[in-house]
This record gives structure tokens, C-alpha cells and sequence, in this order.
């Protein structure tokens, strides 16, 4: 079965830059300091942090979710039991919407990642218009946010593609399920054509008993 | 137990009721064609973002959402009846060629009397 596979580079790559950003303040932090600017210094990274944390919390959640999937793949090949199949499907449905919750586009994550690019995209526009800093200092702030922007965008992408990933793994699972169902259907329905069978052979038993009876009835005298 | 304490008991009960969190599901909206930015759609009378690449998929609480597009003037068309069920996706295609936009289910749920079109995951 296919496992769900994120994007470590791009999350790894928001990290790093998120960190560089970071290491990168201290020397800038006085003439920031000075400007009476600190809240906001701390403000525009923020978002970027609070999204690469929750990245990373969810690419934990993915790994044990491949191995959830495997085991229940190799479970349900062996089972012949259609309850305790459907049973495993339901669970690894609540596995996948667990996952794909966390993703959706009215979800946390999607929202902090929005939230992420939009600060990225106005730190630019900010700093290209920003006259506080050298003309190489200016153009180091850009470059990083540049990139920070671009993985942060990566980022969102591949966390849209997680979204359709899980969405149809749900389908998926969704169809096996009914599909289940419809057995069970059929194998109730088989069960009550066997009982009719055992019903209609029991009546014509007792009919055939009851014609011997009548045809065993001789009238007095004959 | 104090008899006293009863309707503090009652209120702590009620309070935890109301943090466990509901059952949910999911919508997958898509349109045909892509939907342009001044397409506005409404699940249960929430506006939704506009849909990145024309698709979206989103947490909904289990039950039936209805799902409502902007006409002209402000009115609010409702498009279709939308079934969630706890941990299942239902997809839904909004035909924007129709006039007006049209639903498309994937699956169609069987309502009686039959209303409004209702889709079910």
C-alpha cells in the first residue's frame, strides 16, 4: 500500500531559514532595538516558526500512520471475517481523518501556513522599501526572506497535495467499506433464502406426513 | 453524595459535554471550471475562502450542510443538501457552466420527499 510521503526538504529547509533568521538578530536586534522595534522583529518570524513546529509534529503523525496502514493492509489480507474487516477499515478510516483533519484547507495548519506567506510576502514588501539598513545588509534580509517565502510556499503545496492524498485514500477506504456492507448484505440475504428453503422443506414434510395420515384414514367398513 | 453539591456535579457534567469534541466529517468542493475569486460559496451560511486550483476540502460537523453560491444583488442560491458522516469525505462537483451553477454528486443521497439534490460521501 502506498504511504504518505511529505515533503522533508522543503519543511527542513523552512527550519533552517527560520533559524538562520534568528542567529541573524543579534546584531541587527540594537539598531532594531533603537528604532523601538522588537515586538515587531519577533512578530515577523512567528508565524514562519509556528508553522514549521507544526509541520514537524505532523510529519510524526504521518510516519506511524505508514506503518498503521501496512500492518492493517497485511491484516485485512488475511482476514475472511467481513466484520472484523470492517472493523480494521473503520479504524484506519479514523486513522486517515485524523490526518487528513489536520490538513484541510478551514484546518490549523492550512491556516498557519497562510498566515506564514502572507507575513513572508509583506516582510518583502516592507524591507524593499525599507531604508534603515546598508545596501548589502538590505540585500541579505531581502535574499533570506526570499527564500523563506519560496520554501514556505513549497511548504503549502505540498501540504495541498497531502490533502488530495488523504482525501482519496478516505474515498478509497470508504468503497471498500461499502463494499463490505453490500457482502454482508448478500450474505443475509443468502441466510433468509436458506431459512425459507428449510421453512418450504419443513411445510412440504409435514404435508407429505399429513397426506399420509389422511390417505392412511379408511372409512369403517371398507 | 451532598445534596448541595448536586447542581455543581450537574454543571461540571454538562461543561465537559460541551468541550469533548463533536463527530466530524468532511466536504470536498470542487468546480468546473475553475472558480474564479468573485465566486462566492457559502457551507451552512459560512462564506468559504476562495478555492485554491478550483478544489477544497473541508471539516465539517457531521449532519446535513447546505451548500449555497452568491447570486446577483447578494441573494444566496442554494446549490444542494450536503451529508456528512463522521470520518467520511463527500465530494461534490459545482458545474459553473449551468446557470445556475449546478451540483454534481459523486454519490446521491435518496431523500424523501426529493427536494433539493443531496450528496452523501
Amino acid at each position: 500500500m502506498d504511504t504518505v510521503s511529505f515533503g522533508h526538504s522543503a519543511v527542513g529547509r523552512v527550519l533552517v531559514m527560520g533559524l538562520a533568521l534568528v542567529f541573524a538578530a543579534p546584531p541587527l536586534s540594537a539598531r532594531a532595538f533603537a528604532a523601538g522595534n522588537t515586538s515587531a522583529r519577533g512578530d515577523a518570524i512567528a508565524p514562519v516558526e509556528d508553522f514549521s513546529r507544526e509541520l514537524d509534529k505532523l510529519k510524526n503523525s504521518f510516519g506511524e500512520l505508514g506503518k498503521k496502514m501496512d500492518d492493517s493492509a497485511k491484516a485485512i489480507d488475511g482476514y475472511t471475517d467481513v466484520e472484523k474487516t470492517r472493523k480494521e477499515i473503520e479504524d484506519l478510516r479514523g486513522a486517515v481523518s485524523g490526518l487528513l483533519d489536520a490538513v484541510t484547507d478551514n484546518g490549523a495548519l492550512a491556516t498557519l501556513g497562510d498566515k506564514a506567506l502572507t507575513r513572508a510576502r509583506d516582510k518583502l514588501k516592507e524591507l524593499e522599501q525599507d531604508t534603515r539598513f546598508k545596501p548589502e545588509e538590505k540585500n541579505f534580509l531581502i535574499e533570506q526572506w526570499r527564500k523563506l517565502r519560496d520554501d514556505t510556499e513549497r511548504a503549502n503545496q505540498e501540504l495541498g497535495s497531502a490533502r488530495s492524498r488523504f482525501a482519496e485514500l478516505l474515498r478509497t477506504l470508504q468503497a471498500n467499506e461499502d463494499f463490505i456492507d453490500e457482502l454482508v448484505q448478500i450474505r443475509q440475504a443468502q441466510k433468509v433464502i436458506d431459512v425459507i428453503h428449510q421453512l418450504t422443506r419443513d411445510i412440504r414434510g409435514a404435508s407429505d406426513q399429513l397426506q399420509h395420515l389422511i390417505g392412511g384414514i379408511k372409512p369403517p367398513g371398507a | 453524595m451532598d445534596a448541595r453539591r448536586l447542581p455543581f456535579c450537574a454543571l461540571w457534567i454538562a461543561m465537559l459535554a460541551a468541550c469533548t469534541p463533536k463527530d466530524v466529517g468532511f466536504v470536498e468542493i470542487k468546480t468546473f471550471p475553475v472558480a474564479t475569486p468573485a465566486t462566492m460559496l457559502y457551507l451552512d451560511s459560512v462564506k468559504l475562502e476562495p478555492l485554491k486550483s478550483g478544489s477544497a476540502v473541508l471539516r465539517q460537523q457531521v449532519g446535513t450542510a447546505k451548500l449555497a453560491v452568491e447570486a446577483g444583488g447578494g441573494q444566496m442560491a442554494l446549490l444542494c443538501d450536503i451529508v456528512v458522516r463522521k470520518n467520511r469525505i463527500t465530494t461534490v462537483t459545482i458545474s459553473l457552466l449551468e446557470r445556475p451553477p449546478r451540483c454534481q454528486c459523486r454519490n446521491t443521497a435518496v431523500v424523501e420527499p426529493p427536494a433539493v439534490r443531496s450528496c452523501i460521501g
